[in-house]
């Protein structure tokens, strides 16, 4: 008899049951391996799969997580090119893709990616049909559109991830100015996750006291105290990042981990995310941008009704605007 | 209109407070405490950088400080971890290639130096890292003459050897990362084997991180059970369930993934927060770690290896005595015979 045989008398002959929390991420790259890492450290799933095409990187990264399985609640580490390991999955998220070269915007990175995108999109839907998907790869906005066109998925069950980082670092850069941690500062940038980001300037506040009720002209360009550099801040700093070390990771993969724990968990949280607004706030194309969304295991569940200026609501069209003009070029939809 | 005037030129001398002045009224008189339980990781690499992530998820600090000499990508790699305070539940990140930022800290790990690359053993990095260290070590001890260093740079054995002598620290607060994490692999296999989750099983590797490692088949166990009551032959050549071969994965498993993804990081990472962790909330929790081992085993040289110690806040303060086989202390002799030959070469 071998050792497992004399240890172990087995009570249940039934298969083992299928994973109820298992979150696929499709690419290793660095911001797939930061998500990956900080799902695993969160404990939020039972199993992870990962996919790539480059084998060696894929295999070398899932054994590298597999050998610290004593420190993780993840009893299920699995990894291959072919997408069957996906399957069953309650997420997905997608960071696969090229990335922003130092000084490029997102929105270069586009037709590139829709073409990654056409293998991906399918397979996965294909494994996992009553999946959810957080779509993270740039431009997420208009990718999170090419996702939900190629997947045929309902739109609640897509989402992007949006400017959920970028009012992380909004939040971190206000409450660093105020002296206090980032969760007691409650800022919302809305809009695409770029150069065009909208910060809600008449709904920040803290403890409830609305900032621009004391000082009327934050976020203006005659403000003293020139709180629009913050935002400027913000938008400048995926940026500077890049130039500093190459490329982010580390904030887009903990944005990505607070976002799935909503999911996992059921949890009704609002996050900025990126979602079909159609018909909202006069835009009338398909354009996924940026609002308070309320999310859970279904996905986006509902969309909170933010009450904007007309300037903002001015700034959400123009994205959706230009977002559009690139949309209705993108070939093989 | 002539006292109109006067009243608004009054009114513009009068000194606007500011946004933060009208929310925020600072009530405290003395200077505020500040951080605690600061850690400092030397070197934004990728195993710096895994274990600084692996210490902000497990909640370890209040304060977290990175050095490095490449200082854009320090920069980077701290703005990025800065850009996630939202998630975070460490208020203050900071990074210099000055080490005045790691004042104060309770432990400081130490990633920096040359890491292997495809083929190459542990031993062959030793003297680039020795010069390394010559520079790192008295500027973390200027400026956390307490801490308890953590050092994992390899060949780590050698490594925290060096820390010791250049440090002049006390032996109980140097320690090497050691096989801490060779232990993680062999109970993630043997997890694999059995069918349980790797904390089910128990197994330890001690002596030397690297090719020379020595598993102790004699206390492998679950749940008490010893395996080797089951399977006598277990760790030996006739073993026909080849439980040897897991050691075999254990040595082989960091060559094999430098060789597909080009070096180690997750695992090391995380294996590095464990031991933090039980530093930082002084837990007398029982690890494989790297430690002055002279007089123990028939150890007779001054070398470092790993045998089970207990962590706390106070650094390494008892070491379990290990009733091993003959043939087990034989190798660990061996082991440290092979390090003192390498450590009594090098110029410190």
């Amino acid at each position: 008899m071998s050792v497992l045989q004399q240890l172990i008398t087995p009570l249940s002959s039934a298969e083992a049951p299928p994973p109820r929390n298992k979150v696929t991420v499709v690419g290793v790259g660095q911001v797939g391996m930061a998500c990956a890492v900080s799902i695993l450290l969160r404990d939020l799933c039972d199993e992870l799969a990962l996919v790539d095409v480059m084998e060696d990187r894929l295999k070398g990264e899932m054994m590298d997580l597999q050998h610290g399985s004593l420190f993780l609640k993840t009893s299920k580490i699995v990894a291959d090119k072919d997408y069957v390991v996906t399957a069953n999955s309650r997420l997905v998220v997608v960071t696969a893709g090229v990335r922003q070269q130092e000084g490029e915007s997102r929105l270069n990175l586009v037709q590139r990616n829709v073409n990654v995108f056409k293998s991906i999109i399918p397979q996965i839907i294909k494994y996992s049909p009553e999946c959810t998907m957080i779509v993270v790869s740039n431009p997420v906005d208009v990718l999170t559109y090419v996702t939900w066109k190629l997947s045929g998925l309902p739109k609640h069950r897509i989402i992007g991830s949006g400017t959920n980082l970028d009012s992380a670092r909004f939040r971190q850069m206000m409450a660093e100015r105020l002296g206090i941690h980032s969760s007691s500062f409650n800022g919302w940038v809305l809009g695409e996750h770029g150069d065009t980001s909208v910060p809600v300037w008449s709904g920040a506040n803290v403890a409830g006291v609305n900032l621009q009720k004391l000082n009327p002209d934050i976020g203006s360009d005659g403000d003293k105290e020139q709180w629009k550099a913050t935002h400027k801040a913000v938008v400048d700093s995926a940026y500077e990042v890049i130039k500093l070390k190459g490329y982010t990771n580390w904030a887009i993969g903990l944005s990505v981990a607070d976002l799935t724990e909503s999911i996992v968990k059921n949890m009704n949280r609002v996050h900025p995310v990126s979602t079909m607004v159609k018909d909202m706030y006069g835009i009338g194309e398909e354009v996924f941008l940026s609002l308070p969304c309320v999310l859970n295991g279904g996905g986006v569940s509902s969309v909170i009704n933010m009450t904007l200026t007309d300037g903002e609501v001015s700034q959400l069209k123009k994205s959706a605007d230009t977002l559009w003009g690139i949309q209705k070029d993108l070939k093989d939809l | 209109m002539f006292m109109i005037i006067i009243i608004t030129t009054f009114c513009h001398f009068v000194p606007q407070m500011s946004t933060k002045e009208k929310l925020i009224s600072h009530v405290m008189k003395e200077e505020p405490i500040g951080c605690t339980n600061k850690v400092t990781v030397v070197g934004v690499g990728m195993v710096g950088m895994a274990s600084a992530i692996s210490i902000l998820l497990k909640d370890l600090c209040d304060e977290l400080a990175m050095v490095d000499v490449m200082e854009d990508k320090l920069k980077g790699e701290v703005m990025d971890l800065q850009h996630g305070a939202l998630f975070l539940k460490t208020h203050k990140i900071v990074g210099d290639k000055d080490y005045s930022v790691t004042a104060n800290s309770k432990v400081v790990v130490v990633t920096a130096g040359a890491r292997q690359q495809e083929g190459e053993s542990r031993l062959n990095l030793v003297q680039r890292n020795v010069n390394i260290f010559k520079f790192i070590i008295p500027n973390i001890v200027k400026y956390s003459p307490n801490c308890i260093l953590m050092v994992v740079s390899n060949p780590v054995d050698i490594l925290t050897y060096v820390a010791w002598k250049l440090s002049g620290f006390p032996r109980h607060r140097v320690i090497g990362s050691g096989t801490n994490l060779d232990s993680a692999r062999f109970r993630h296999i043997m997890g694999e084997k059995l069918h349980l989750h790797p904390s089910s099983c128990h197994g330890w590797i001690v002596g030397e991180h690297g090719d020379s490692s020595v598993p102790v088949w004699s206390g492998v166990n679950v749940a008490g059970v010893c395996l080797q009551t089951l399977n006598p032959q277990m760790g030996a050549e006739g073993d026909s369930e080849n439980w040897k071969e897991v050691h075999k994965l254990v040595v082989d498993g960091a060559y094999e993934v430098i060789k597909l993804k080009g070096y180690t990081s997750w695992a090391i990472g995380m294996s590095v927060a464990d031991l933090v962790e039980s530093i930082m909330k002084n837990l007398h929790k029982v690890h494989p770690v790297s430690t002055l081992v002279q007089g123990m085993h028939g150890v007779k040289d001054e070398v470092f290896l790993s045998v089970p110690c207990v962590l706390g806040n106070s650094g390494m303060t008892d070491v379990i005595h290990m009733t091993l086989k003959a043939e087990e202390e034989k190798q660990l002799v061996k082991s440290a015979e092979t390090l003192w030959g390498v450590q009594k070469e090098l110029v410190l």
